[in-house]
């Protein structure tokens, strides 16, 4: 009797290691699946961008250069530009509309159908680097009063403060709501931070592999894709930090990324160019 | 008589380009040394976000013609003369804008420089 017991245990635990051996397979053979690679360079002649969003088969860029919003198509060709709007960054799309930071004047504009509006913000900013819209809920990088602005309806959420410790900013330049939690490019901490809507302090994501400017970031469904802006280069995690993938060689100051269509365009700010990967 | 005629309205309208283009001349160059023209060299001034910062920053100092230069690291600007900052105001402006400020010079002409920058 004892020794059945015995190797009934032993049976268990090793049925136990045996699926876990086949889980961390098949994570394996899903991660390699998922890699990007390299499809082609888009070159933006005048365009000097910081900020993409995709609009269905259509891309917007921030020209911050030249003050202007671009709308181009998936190869390249301009269809259209906005004028006027002082030092855009990162920006956000929610259905028609278009959210666009202005850097230099602390103000979130509006693009819908050609006109321009200003979304009401309830606390001052210092130089908006970038947004995040997700239904009611509007998220800004603050890049001089290191924090996030989560503004929900009427209430509004700060979230970090000036430091290097967990939970704390040093000039943020985007931010991403995500299945209700926030990612930050913490640009000169070197790292991506995770806070929730409450604004408390989650996850590092980025810091083993060196992260020089964490620029730019996008956040999908299984991945936090990361534009190392002075490092030159694309680091792809997923949702708990795990470097899935390292893209190199292929840009010059990468600042934003966007995804449609099942490829990934990569935002060349000094390259003037979009680097465009595949799965 | 014509001929007499001609000549007089040639002359007067030479006359009146010559005055015309002296008072031009006179008040750009009364404009230009209404100002002070400064150049302040930073260092790290390689990211958008820190040269629109810095751009931003000097903006609410009061100059309207801020120029950035990433290549060569610096930052050009004219003010009125009455409304120069001194060193030291520029300085803490260009700290606070996140950079460490290296030589700021002051002139009276406007500087010479390759404007990568809008």
């Amino acid at each position: 009797m004892k020794n059945k017991v015995v190797f009934v245990l032993i049976a268990a635990f090793l049925g136990t290691l045996f699926l876990f051996s086949c889980r961390g397979e098949q994570e394996k053979k899903t991660e390699i699946n998922s890699q990007w690679k390299f499809v082609k360079n888009i070159d933006l002649n005048n365009v000097n961008p910081i900020g993409i969003v995709a609009q269905e088969n259509f891309l917007w860029l921030s020209d911050v250069t030249n003050n202007r919003i671009v709308k181009i198509d998936l190869d390249g060709k301009i269809i259209e530009s906005f004028d006027g709007f002082k030092r855009p960054m990162h920006m956000a799309i929610q259905k028609d509309k278009i959210y666009i930071p202005e850097y230099t004047s602390d103000s979130l504009k509006i693009l819908e159908d050609g006109k321009v509006s200003t979304y009401k913000l309830k606390e001052k900013p210092d130089a908006i680097a970038g947004v995040s819209i997700d239904g009611n809920t509007v998220a800004v990088a603050d890049f001089y009063n290191n924090r996030i602005i989560l503004q929900q309806d009427n209430k509004v959420t700060i979230i970090g403060k000036e430091g290097h410790n967990d939970g704390e900013l040093y000039y943020p330049t985007d931010v991403a709501i995500k299945n209700d939690l926030i990612y930050v490019a913490d640009a000169y901490n070197n790292r991506v931070q995770v806070f929730d809507f409450s604004g408390k302090y989650v996850r590092m994501i980025g810091w083993n592999e060196g992260v020089k400017v964490a620029a730019g970031l996008k956040v999908t469904d299984s991945q936090v894709i990361v534009a190392d802006f002075d490092g030159n280069r694309i680091l792809v995690y997923n949702l708990y930090g795990k470097l899935l993938q390292t893209l190199n060689g292929k840009f010059n100051q990468p600042t934003d990324i966007e995804i449609v269509s099942n490829k990934m365009y990569v935002v060349n700010y000094k390259g003037k160019s979009l680097a465009v990967y595949q799965k | 008589m014509r001929i007499l005629l001609k000549t007089g309205i040639i002359t007067l309208l030479t006359f009146a380009t010559f005055i015309l283009s002296t008072t031009n001349v006179n008040a750009q160059t009364k404009s230009e040394t209404d100002k002070t023209y400064i150049k302040i060299e930073v260092d790290g001034l390689s990211c958008p976000f820190c040269a629109y910062g810095l751009e931003k920053k000097l903006k609410q100092a009061g100059s309207k013609d801020v120029l950035i230069n990433l290549e060569e690291g610096e930052a050009t600007m004219s003010v009125p003369k009455d409304q120069q900052p001194t060193e030291e105001e520029l300085r803490k402006i260009v700290k606070v804008a996140g950079f460490t400020p290296k030589e700021i010079t002051f002139s009276k002409t406007p500087f010479k420089i390759k404007q990568d920058e809008k």
